[in-house]
């Protein structure tokens, strides 16, 4: 069964079909979520969140992007959200929780980890969701672009000045 | 640390950051399954805000020519403030004998303030519009969003409902503000996603009623 037939069987009510779809979608879309979140936790609401969404507005999916395009749009959607609603409620993860939810690769700089994480948290909302997509989810530019909604130029630069930055934050090491 | 560690560094980021635990998958989806599935057989879905747009408009009007005749008709002789925060302020600093004219007058700033909330939300555009006027709406909100800031430190926001109220269309204002800085077809979503999910429109209704009848 392909996933158009799969979400018209969603929307009838089908949840072998939602569950057939989820299980496809859900383990990207909990790992996007997560990197943006750096919390299990808030990555599980997330995740439930998206898929409550995207599942009653499927009727508005109109094939025009691929389905994944679509639901990653929501995840970014709901992230933001939600890290706009902490700020606003002042349960935006402290500098210090974001390192310590960091977790790092053994052979990892602890210092270094630390002033990474540190340096992705200072990053404004658009550069530090683009460089998470990009550099670490291996998202394409036009797969960004088309999730953000914005040209594939604009993904590029919004990169490259992340980049920029985290090279300035990262000067203390040099040698 | 040079060109090529810093390089290597920034490859390193998939395994250094965030790095994310196996995800709980049947957990999330009893969750998922329960509230779609389930619910969605007992609960009738609401209907789009739009569909309350042309009503919410006459009623915002309404609401606004009301409030605007209750203040001129309970002092013949008053200015018209200007703008609704010179009227909190004015309101905030009445003298302790005319306590009840201070609380119609948060009242009626309230109302207006609402009203005028409403207005704009209705009347901003869909994600996919073309050629946005963003600077009007934008600066609309910044206005609404001194009157919300000055409501919230009021006596008016003592009423929990309409504190929870004022707490989100903060943020709502916020992101419309937004679009004069950076705007994308995202943040109009964001911003439509915002009133949806906090069900501001419905409350923001409720709440104009509410304050209209004085309770």
């Amino acid at each position: 069964m392909n996933e158009s037939q799969l979400i018209a069987r969603i929307i009838a009510g089908d949840r072998l079909a939602g569950r057939a779809l989820y299980d496809t979608h859900a383990p990207r879309v909990y790992s996007l979520a997560y990197r943006l979140s750096g919390d299990a936790e808030k990555a599980r609401e997330v995740t439930q969140d998206t898929f409550i969404r995207a599942f009653s507005r499927l009727s508005q999916f109109r094939g025009d992007a691929a389905f994944s395009t679509w639901l990653h749009r929501i995840v970014v959607s709901v992230v933001s959200n939600s890290r706009r609603t902490d700020v606003r409620f002042g349960r935006e993860v402290t500098l210090d929780e974001a390192h310590s939810i960091a977790v790092a690769a053994p052979e990892s700089d602890p210092d270094l980890k630390e002033c990474i994480a540190r340096s992705v948290e200072r990053l404004s909302e658009a550069y530090r969701i683009t460089l998470i997509m990009h550099d670490i989810e291996g998202y394409t530019h036009a797969e960004i672009a088309e999730i953000l909604g914005v040209p594939e130029g604009t993904s590029k630069s919004r990169l490259s000045a992340a980049r920029a930055q985290l090279r300035q934050d990262l000067a203390a090491f040099r040698e | 640390m040079d060109e090529k560690r810093l390089d290597e560094v920034l490859s390193g980021l998939p395994r250094s950051f965030n790095d994310p635990p196996p995800p709980p998958l049947d957990e999330m989806w009893t969750v998922i399954e329960d509230k779609h599935f389930n619910a969605a057989t007992s609960t009738p879905r609401r209907s789009g805000s739009r569909s309350l747009a042309p009503w919410l408009a006459a009623a915002a009007t309404l609401v606004i020519g009301i409030g605007i005749g209750r203040y001129l008709a309970g002092d013949p002789g008053a200015s018209i403030p200007e703008t609704s925060s010179q009227a909190i302020a004015t309101a905030a600093s009445a003298p302790n004998g005319i306590q009840s004219e201070v609380v119609d007058a948060y009242r009626d700033e309230t109302t207006q303030y609402l009203g005028q909330a409403a207005a704009l939300l209705i009347s901003l555009p869909e994600a996919g519009a073309p050629d946005l006027s963003d600077a009007r709406f934008a600066g609309k909100a910044s206005d609404l969003l001194v009157t919300t800031r000055l409501l919230m430190d009021s006596p008016a926001a003592q009423d929990p409902k309409l504190r929870g109220l004022l707490e989100d269309l903060e943020l709502v204002l916020v992101q419309i503000a937004r679009l004069r800085v950076e705007r994308n077809k995202s943040d109009l979503d964001l911003i439509h996603q915002t009133v949806e999910q906090g069900d501001v429109m419905s409350r923001l209704n409720s709440a104009v009623v509410t304050n209209q009848s004085g309770e």
